[in-house]
């Protein structure tokens, strides 16, 4: 049972990879949901949960592509380990601490993720990895807004 | 025994890390057998239901596109078929016309109906012919079936051509047979009559009336139209006689002007 939610995220990662993300880009840049959601799962679950989370979003997010599939789901797992630890050493509660580390974190993987795949001009990947860690940052606040309670259905109900 | 569960919950956090590397080092080892199994059961997984449910949707998109450029294409040549239909129907009317003479000493200018107007039925016409074209007013309008009316205005493009049917036009006519006359005139309620025709004249149904030429606009022998009914009432010095109208004057399009042929 416990492993449920992990398995819907991973279903919201394929999804997002076939339906989504050519819908939301925005002049090639686009939401890293996987990496969104592994660094998540980092802030807010262990590190044995991060790392093997991190692992399979790698394998989902290069599920059609098996000659990297490997260098993903490493890049991913890394990046929820060193998430956590960086949770865990500057013990994180400020809102736009954890926004930063989700930032650099996607950027970090972005960038990563643009040389595994390496079929772009360098100019090109830097600046949809620059353009879409932005991106995917503002997804990532709108969802803090909530987690943290900023914003909440009665709130939205009462402006109204 | 207990060393061993004393050693695993020591160590299960970095069996674990150990465990995701060890896994990461064989898909990048690049096994082609692992790889592939891997992927495949990702995609089926993972992938596969979302690119059902897109490709449903694609396929909907497409065809509600394709639907609306087939309806497109359905109006356009439903539009290209009407006008083909009235190609047709002209090239009929045109052919019948094809030979059509005109009287002795005259020559036809062909024009065509630009607008007609009237009540309940047509009593003039604008035709596309004017001043340009040597028309002139009280020049006689006529097609393959017969007398139509005359000219009685011209501007430098157009006409107007008094009907028949106008009630204030009057032809002087004679009966094809007998040769007796009468002046052929419309009325809203009984329709095309002959007029001043003496009741001791003859004239049955199925008479030809022609116009006369005795007015001067309209030149002799032209059909007027066809004896329908005729009445002798009593102590009356005329009878009444009713006419078939040669020309169909609700659906005249084609039309010819009389002009006279210089000698």
């Amino acid at each position: 049972m416990r492993f449920i939610p992990y398995f819907l995220y991973l279903l919201l990662i394929g999804m997002h990879q076939v339906i989504w993300r050519d819908m939301t880009s925005i002049y090639g840049a686009a939401v890293n949901l996987a990496a969104l959601m592994v660094l998540g799962v980092a802030l807010y679950k262990s590190e044995v949960i991060a790392c093997w989370f991190g692992f399979a979003a790698g394998i989902v997010l290069a599920a059609g592509f098996p000659n990297v599939m490997g260098w993903h789901a490493l890049t991913l797992a890394a990046l929820g380990l060193a998430a956590y630890h960086v949770k865990e050493r500057l013990n994180l509660e400020s809102f736009y601490t954890k926004l930063l580390l989700m930032f650099v974190g996607i950027l970090l993987h972005n960038i990563l993720a643009s040389v595994i795949q390496s079929d772009r001009y360098f100019y090109q990947l830097w600046l949809n990895a620059l353009a879409g860690a932005i991106y995917t940052t503002v997804i990532a606040q709108i969802f803090f807004l909530f987690k943290e309670g900023v914003v909440t259905a009665k709130k939205i109900k009462s402006i109204f | 025994m207990t060393w061993i569960s004393n050693l695993f919950s020591r160590y299960w956090r970095n069996f674990h890390f150990v465990s995701v590397l060890l896994l990461t080092v064989i898909l990048i080892y690049n096994n082609t057998a692992i790889n592939g199994f891997v992927s495949q059961v990702a995609v089926s997984a993972f992938n596969y239901p979302f690119f059902m449910v897109n490709n449903f949707f694609d396929g909907l998109v497409e065809v509600s596109e394709k639907n609306e450029s087939l309806q497109a294409a359905l109006v356009e040549a439903s539009v290209r078929l009407s006008m083909l239909e009235e190609a047709r129907l002209e090239n009929n009317r045109l052919r019948a016309v094809l030979g059509f003479e005109p009287p002795p000493g005259y020559s036809l200018i062909p024009a065509k109906v630009i607008s007609v107007t009237g009540d309940k039925i047509p009593v003039s016409a604008v035709i596309n012919r004017g001043s340009k074209d040597s028309i002139f007013i009280d020049q006689a309008i006529i097609n393959q079936a017969g007398l139509i009316g005359r000219v009685i205005s011209v501007t430098y493009d157009f006409a107007t051509v008094q009907l028949l049917t106008d009630p204030t036009n009057r032809v002087a006519a004679r009966v094809a047979e007998s040769r007796e006359m009468g002046i052929v005139k419309y009325n809203i309620s009984e329709g095309m009559i002959l007029d001043n025709f003496p009741i001791q004249g003859t004239i049955n149904r199925g008479d030809v009336i022609l116009s006369s030429g005795l007015g001067g606009v309209y030149p002799s022998g032209l059909r007027v139209g066809t004896v329908s009914a005729v009445e002798y009432p009593e102590e009356e010095p005329f009878c009444n006689v009713t006419l078939t109208p040669a020309v169909n004057f609700n659906s005249i399009e084609e039309l010819f002007i009389l002009q006279l042929r210089p000698l």
